[in-house]
């Protein structure tokens, strides 16, 4: 059991991976760590179950202060949506009204914000 | 992309003077502008702008947290008042 940032517990799987079970760390952050903290040759990462303890706080310190994760990136995310729906802006009614922001078509698709389809009353073949 | 910020942030030359004329003068003064596309700067805090969406002139009061966005994100230019088939399932 290895906690970084809180409440993730990942172990098992290698350093680079694991530590992209932070909300925050993706692929490109956790080898970023893992280089500044020396961890791996860049190609292989041992497990990290095999990691020192050491070794474990060192990408603690690397992470804490350094880099927006978890609860503190949520609030920020939802911060910045919250601005631009109080704001009255074009951005921020499309998020009110729960549609693409980027100015995607809503024709047809856009099933990922606009949820599952609603069946049209009378409109048969 | 981006704008180069060595040109700095765009506002149409005649807003620009109507805006210090009017943070000069008199207050409760409402700029009529077609600009859109001009960029909201921090000297226009507090103004009064009224921007066109292509029928008609939407005022908007300049916050600060504006600062930086296009006259145009608060003006829709659509409106959408729902599918009559909506309006009807909902009463």
């Amino acid at each position: 059991m290895a906690r970084i940032a809180g409440v993730n517990i990942p172990t098992n799987k290698r350093v680079h991976v694991a530590l992209t079970y932070i909300y925050g760390i993706g692929p490109t952050s956790a080898k970023k760590i893992c280089e500044k903290v020396g961890i791996g040759d860049g190609i292989n990462y041992p497990r990290v179950n095999e990691l020192t303890d050491d070794q474990l706080n060192v990408i603690r310190a690397e992470i804490d202060g350094k880099i927006t994760v978890e609860g503190e990136l949520r609030r920020e995310v939802s911060m910045n949506i919250k601005r631009l729906m109080d704001m009255g802006c074009y951005k921020g009614l499309r998020h009110r009204k729960g549609l693409p922001v980027h100015g995607q078509r809503t024709s047809t698709n856009a099933r990922t914000r606009k949820g599952p389809a609603k069946a049209i009353a009378g409109k048969k073949k | 992309m981006a704008r180069s910020v060595w040109k700095g942030p765009y506002v149409h030359p005649s807003l620009l003077k109507k805006a210090d004329a009017a943070r000069s003068g008199g207050k409760n003064v409402i700029i009529r502008t077609y600009s859109r596309s001009s960029t909201i700067l921090p000297s226009f805090v507090g103004l009064t702008f009224a921007v066109y969406n292509g029928q008609k002139f939407i005022p908007v009061l300049v916050t600060d947290t504006m600062i930086g966005h296009k006259f145009g994100e608060f003006a829709p230019t659509r409106n959408y008042y729902g599918h009559g088939a909506d309006k009807k399932a909902k009463k």
